[in-house]
């Protein structure tokens, strides 16, 4: 597993929205299934003192560790206020950060991943599904039925199609170490670098899938850094050339930014990249 | 969202960076009352959201005589396809020399990235490709709300020091108005000082409701009426409609046509924890342009649940062929109700796919 496993506890922020409440349910269960601790406490201001599904609800995160042990939080915060949220957790002295939350302001998250790193805190997301170490924990929302425990690390930009290579593979009959959603915003806290370095690190993981989508060079960056066997899918070749952003967008990435040049980029580095999911599969295990 | 030019040099000017003396007509008319203000000669520029505009014949200069003549002329155009219906008139600047400057966002960096250059102007972006030290880059922490003087000298090298205090404008810009992009492509000297010629300013769609603007834009009527739904939707020009769940799938989906030799007439994504209603309304909404012959449907339940998806399909009730892949949360019960109700249903995306761009054909 990495960055968490099932002895650590989990604090969900805004556990009294729709979403907060629903996850911590589908986490917990998950927790009993495996025998980890899974949500203790929930935070939302001016709610503190109520239960969610028998979890306790704090105001604040400071609070919320003053009575519980706990080393990440899961953000269902909404956008406006996330920022401030991952502040918050990073500020108490959480160590890992999920944020799920979509429509973060850009310049909210430039400034509070910037501030959680200066806290020591990893900040996973935003707008992402989560982590999910099969067998182990569960930090978010990924339908956790479809992983089936193995050795091959998942890294996604997507939510869905996350699912859906896990689907593949576990169909397949290949297990998976962890599966991190890392976001789809254009600035996220753990790119595909920092988690390849966790995976390196981790003795379950034999080899890792890399999903990336259009848009900047964090896969090439990543797959460059990697001392493990890497398979990639780019989704977003047929995407017809972004609305341009003047002429800064291009002067930065050089005509970098369309997938299929990304894939000739990561093909360059003599990378196997699957044309579809459904060829994933066959391109693992000839790493394995 | 984008904002024209000049809205943005209002913004500009708000936070102290000077723009050259101007009026907005939307009449032609309209600019005889301010030529003596705005000097001899002037610059009519077209405010229509295209690149290249000035080559596109979106600019013209003209003596204060010729003014009104020269309005109309371009009122009558059309730039790259848009009408013009409003019309920038500035005083004419003497240019002494143009640079370049922007800030955006650095995916790497995770942080702002501010470029600049000693040679501004039009042919930007391929003197950046075949110089790669014409421009040069800085990129600086988020946490700090001002430009640093070593990096300001770097990014200034030989250039005059007075344009330091527009940079650090720009900056406060970038950052209170939660901007994607600024861009000031010609900032030009004149002998009476710095000025910005030009104006792009984006704004992070995330943020226009803080930012005070109610309506993006940039989004077509369609597009519009998808947000309400909180779809993310584009629309494309080929024959074969797509709706899934989750950005990644859903241009997964459309790559999976583009690999079988098919055409998408559009990408629509219906979000997470899509219901009935929603997915009624994206099916109809799909369904709705001309040009689509078959729907493909491709969903995977996390949240999503399938029989909530069925049912929103089946009330949709509509014309073109739906051909359906979900799997997930109650998938059974979901293909239960399709069955039913004649929907065909396939197994897997690859297979989704193919049926419906064979449909098309």
């Amino acid at each position: 597993m990495i960055y968490t496993d099932k002895n650590q506890g989990v604090i969900v922020q805004n556990i009294t929205g729709r979403q907060g409440t629903f996850h911590t349910a589908l986490m917990n269960e998950y927790a009993r299934e495996v025998g980890g601790r899974g949500v203790v406490a929930g935070v939302a201001p001016k709610k503190g003192g109520q239960e969610v599904h028998g979890v306790p609800v704090y105001n604040t995160v400071k609070e919320a560790l003053r009575e519980h042990d706990a080393a990440a939080s899961v953000v269902f915060v909404p956008g406006g206020a996330a920022g401030d949220a991952i502040m918050e957790a990073a500020h108490a002295g959480l160590e890992l950060v999920v944020a799920i939350t979509e429509h973060i302001p850009v310049h909210d998250a430039m400034r509070a991943i910037s501030y959680a790193e200066l806290e020591g805190c990893a900040v996973v997301g935003p707008n992402c599904p989560g982590l999910l170490s099969p067998g182990e924990c569960k930090l978010g929302i990924m339908p956790a039925h479809l992983a089936t425990r193995g050795s091959v690390g998942v890294i996604s930009r997507s939510g869905t199609l996350t699912y859906e290579v896990v689907d593949e593979l576990t169909r397949a009959g290949i297990g998976q170490s962890s599966i991190v959603g890392i976001g789809g915003d254009p600035v996220i806290g753990q790119t595909f670098v920092d988690v390849l370095e966790r995976f390196r690190d981790d003795p379950q993981t034999k080899a890792v899938v890399v999903i990336g989508e259009v848009g900047g060079n964090l896969e090439e960056e990543g797959v460059r850094s990697a001392d493990l066997p890497v398979v990639t899918y780019i989704a977003g070749i047929s995407a017809p050339p972004e609305k341009r952003m003047g002429h800064a967008g291009a002067i930065i990435e050089g005509g970098e930014g369309d997938a299929r040049s990304k894939v000739q980029r990561l093909k360059n580095l003599g990378v196997p990249v699957a044309s579809r999911p459904s060829e994933i599969p066959a391109l693992i295990r000839d790493l394995l | 969202m984008k904002l024209l030019e000049y809205e943005a040099k209002s913004v500009f000017k708000d936070f102290g960076i000077p723009v050259p003396k101007s009026v907005l007509i939307r009449a032609p008319e309209e600019v005889a009352p301010h030529l003596a203000a705005l000097g001899d000669t002037v610059v009519l520029k077209a405010q229509v959201d295209v690149g290249g505009r000035g080559k596109a014949g979106g600019i013209l200069k003209a003596d204060d005589a010729d003014a009104v003549r020269a309005a109309r002329d371009l009122f009558s155009r059309e730039i790259k396809g848009l009408p013009v219906r409003e019309i920038l008139v500035e005083e004419r600047l003497p240019i002494t020399h143009e640079y370049y400057l922007s800030i955006a966002i650095d995916r790497s960096t995770k942080g702002p990235v501010i470029l600049f250059a000693d040679a501004g102007g039009v042919d930007i972006e391929s003197a950046a490709q075949e110089d790669a030290g014409a421009v040069r880059k800085v990129t600086l922490p988020p946490l700090l709300t001002e430009v640093p003087a070593f990096l300001m000298r770097e990014l200034l090298g030989d250039a005059p020091k007075d344009l330091a205090p527009v940079i650090n404008r720009l900056y406060r810009v970038f950052r209170e108005k939660d901007a994607m992009l600024a861009e000031i492509n010609p900032l030009v000297t004149t002998e009476k000082g710095v000025y910005a010629a030009d104006a792009k300013l984006i704004v992070d769609d995330n943020a226009l409701a803080r930012q005070g603007i109610a309506v993006n834009r940039d989004l077509t009527d369609r597009e519009q009426e998808a947000e309400k739904h909180g779809f993310a939707y584009v629309e494309l020009d080929g024959s074969i409609g797509v709706i899934g769940n989750g950005a990644g799938l859903t241009m997964s989906t459309l790559d999976l046509i583009e690999f079988y030799q098919g055409r998408a007439a559009n990408f629509l994504d219906v979000g997470g924890g899509a219901d009935q209603d929603r997915v009624q309304h994206a099916v109809r909404l799909v369904a709705g342009m001309p040009d689509v012959k078959v729907i493909v449907v491709n969903l995977l339940g996390g949240i999503t649940r399938c029989d909530e998806v069925a049912k929103g399909i089946i009330a949709a009730g509509v014309a073109p062929t739906v051909i359906v892949r979900m799997a997930g949360t109650n998938e059974e019960e979901g293909r239960r109700l399709l069955a039913e109700h004649g929907y065909r249903m396939l197994e897997s995306m690859d297979a989704a796919v193919k049926a419906a761009v064979e449909a098309a054909a």
